[in-house]
């Protein structure tokens, strides 16, 4: 085990996790006939459990739209996606959505919000104090359970909906730009914890963002998608790994394999528009 | 007048510490800004409406010895005063005459307010009751809002003088016609608002609770309704007002005791003194109310216009 993964690793081996994604040959329309826009061009992708897997494109290539196929917000217009096998047609707690603008509930404090996912899944109230009491901390906010969400700073109330989203154990963290609203020093701080998080608790993560930086710092894998009709131009997993051994979350950034991996992912997304 | 004087100094607007060229929008000339509370601001108004008042009604020599406006059209101060002590108290029928009665028209000033609240309360009541669930029946089902909406807007559009003559021959002459009335004037309102509340839920919000694992019930009660609670308090603040118009309609025939019914049965019977009375009463019970409903929303919904 690495020096950066040594505090609770373990959960990396959680069965319940053992789950994966497959998109399974999606397209996607919108619009009537008159004016048809063409989002998704087909998509097949497999996504395994414990992947962090980052998302790379321009603005309007449809990575959001495919994040929400996924979340079950709305049905492909052809092809399928399935969960362990079971079709998608639907949102469910199992699969998890930090959103883009924070969707904290303003009539609840910060723990109320945490715990709201526990609550909906009928945990009892001394579980639920447990789990909200872990994320919390995990995510620096133990501090401000008692506050509400519009006295937060932005990258608090993101910090609240990850653990929102964390508290409530899905199988799969869909994640859709969440930081793309902060300031670049938050940005950069709130990506350390994100992995930091991921190393911690091994969930399968799927995070969308248009900053190749982003998705090679964050990613075990980053996709690149072209622009629209969106489809996966590259497919690469990243191992800034040292003879075997993890990176410290804080030398990633410099490391030559980043920086040789940055630059090819910037030329994919080019090559692409 | 110093008012006059200071309006015309120069430098009043010049020398303000907190005023940063360009920055700051100019604040209004010194004269204006009486102090930092506004309370000090609406006393000075209130003084000034005073005087205008006595000076309309004052007798004046140089007016061959009458006011301005006569007692008829605008009564004096002294005069609106005893109307309003006669109304509170148990006074002879008329000067020089033993027979003792009751306030006005048989019942205390504090009766006739008591007996409108009353109406106007069972009234928001109803239209609390019934608007909210039609409001989320029309904003969730598309077909029941296409059947309902144009009824709604219908009855908006309807002045309650117009029906309350079919609202006596449905349910008589006693209260229940009066609550009726107020009910169809509160009710669309509430509904509207409901609706409005309903639909400026960000789509996200539903999706997020969702994702969390939400059934429709508690996407319902933890979301939907909270989400709809600030416009909900605007809608029932609406629809007192429109309540409080629509009371002196409601009370035109057997409005007694009631501060409309009084009101306007001391109009046709010119006794315009106690009609200012009423019109004062009415006047500062609705703000009364509008800064309670005012303060409620504070603590139900510290969160409008912040998130």
């Amino acid at each position: 085990m690495t020096v950066a993964m040594d505090k609770s690793g373990g959960a990396a081996s959680n069965a319940k996790h053992e789950k994966s994604l497959v998109v399974d040959g999606v397209r996607q329309f919108f619009g009537t006939k008159g004016a048809k826009v063409h989002a998704l061009s087909r998509i097949d992708l497999v996504i395994e459990p414990g992947q962090f897997v980052c998302l790379a494109g321009p603005s309007g290539c449809g990575k959001t739209t495919l994040l929400r196929l996924i979340a079950g917000f709305m049905r492909p217009t052809e092809g399928q996606i399935t969960v362990d096998g079971r079709v998608v047609s639907k949102p469910g707690s199992d699969r998890g959505m930090v959103f883009q603008a924070p969707t904290l509930y303003p009539w609840m404090d910060v723990r109320q919000n945490i715990e709201l996912g526990l609550k909906f899944q009928g945990v009892h109230k001394a579980a639920r104090g447990i789990e909200s009491e872990r994320y919390m901390k995990m995510v620096g906010l133990s501090d401000f359970a008692e506050r509400k969400p519009y006295e937060l700073s932005g990258g608090m109330q993101q910090r609240c909906q990850i653990a929102r989203v964390l508290a409530s154990d899905p199988d799969f963290v869909l994640m859709d730009e969440p930081f793309g609203a902060l300031d670049a020093l938050t940005r950069e701080r709130l990506q350390e914890e994100l992995l930091t998080i991921w190393r911690e608790t091994g969930k399968t993560i799927l995070f969308i963002t248009h900053s190749v930086e982003e998705a090679v710092f964050l990613g075990s894998r980053v996709l690149v998608m072209s622009r629209r009709p969106g489809k996966i131009v590259l497919d690469e997993p990243v191992d800034l790994a040292v003879d075997g051994q993890r990176l410290p979350v804080a030398e990633l950034r410099s490391a030559p394999a980043f920086v040789a991996l940055r630059d090819k992912v910037r030329d994919a997304i080019q090559a692409s528009m | 007048m110093s008012i006059n004087s200071t309006a015309i100094d120069p430098t009043a607007a010049g020398d303000n510490p907190d005023e940063i060229a360009g920055i700051t929008p100019p604040p209004p000339a010194r004269w204006l800004r009486v102090g930092k509370s506004p309370w000090i601001t609406r006393l000075l108004a209130l003084v000034a409406f005073v005087i205008v008042w006595w000076f309309l009604t004052t007798p004046w020599s140089w007016h061959e010895g009458k006011p301005i406006m006569l007692p008829l059209y605008l009564p004096s101060i002294p005069d609106v005063w005893a109307a309003f002590v006669r109304s509170m108290t148990i006074h002879p029928i008329a000067a020089g005459v033993d027979r003792m009665v009751v306030g006005e028209q048989g019942y205390y000033l504090w009766q006739h307010l008591l007996a409108t609240l009353q109406r106007i309360g069972f009234g928001l009541l109803f239209a609390i009751i019934v608007g909210i669930p039609v409001g989320l029946f029309m904003a969730s089902f598309r077909f029941f809002n296409t059947a309902a909406e144009p009824y709604i807007n219908f009855l908006r559009a309807l002045p309650p003088l117009g029906y309350i003559g079919l609202l006596i021959v449905w349910f008589g002459i006693g209260n229940t016609s009066k609550i009726w009335l107020l009910f169809l004037a509160a009710f669309p309102p509430i509904t509207i608002a409901t609706i409005a509340g309903v639909r400026g839920i960000r789509e996200d919000q539903i999706h997020a609770a969702q994702t969390l694992g939400a059934k429709r019930y508690q996407i319902l009660s933890k979301v939907m309704i909270p989400a709809t609670a600030p416009d909900l308090i605007t809608g029932i603040r609406v629809a007192v007002g429109f309540a409080w118009t629509t009371v002196v309609a409601a009370e035109l025939n057997n409005g007694i005791p009631g501060i409309g019914g009084l009101a306007y049965a001391s109009g046709t019977e010119l006794q315009t003194p106690l009609t200012i009375v009423c019109i004062i009463v009415i006047g500062i019970t609705a703000i009364i109310l509008d800064s309670g409903i005012k303060a409620l929303e504070k603590v139900i919904v510290p969160w409008r216009g912040k998130a």
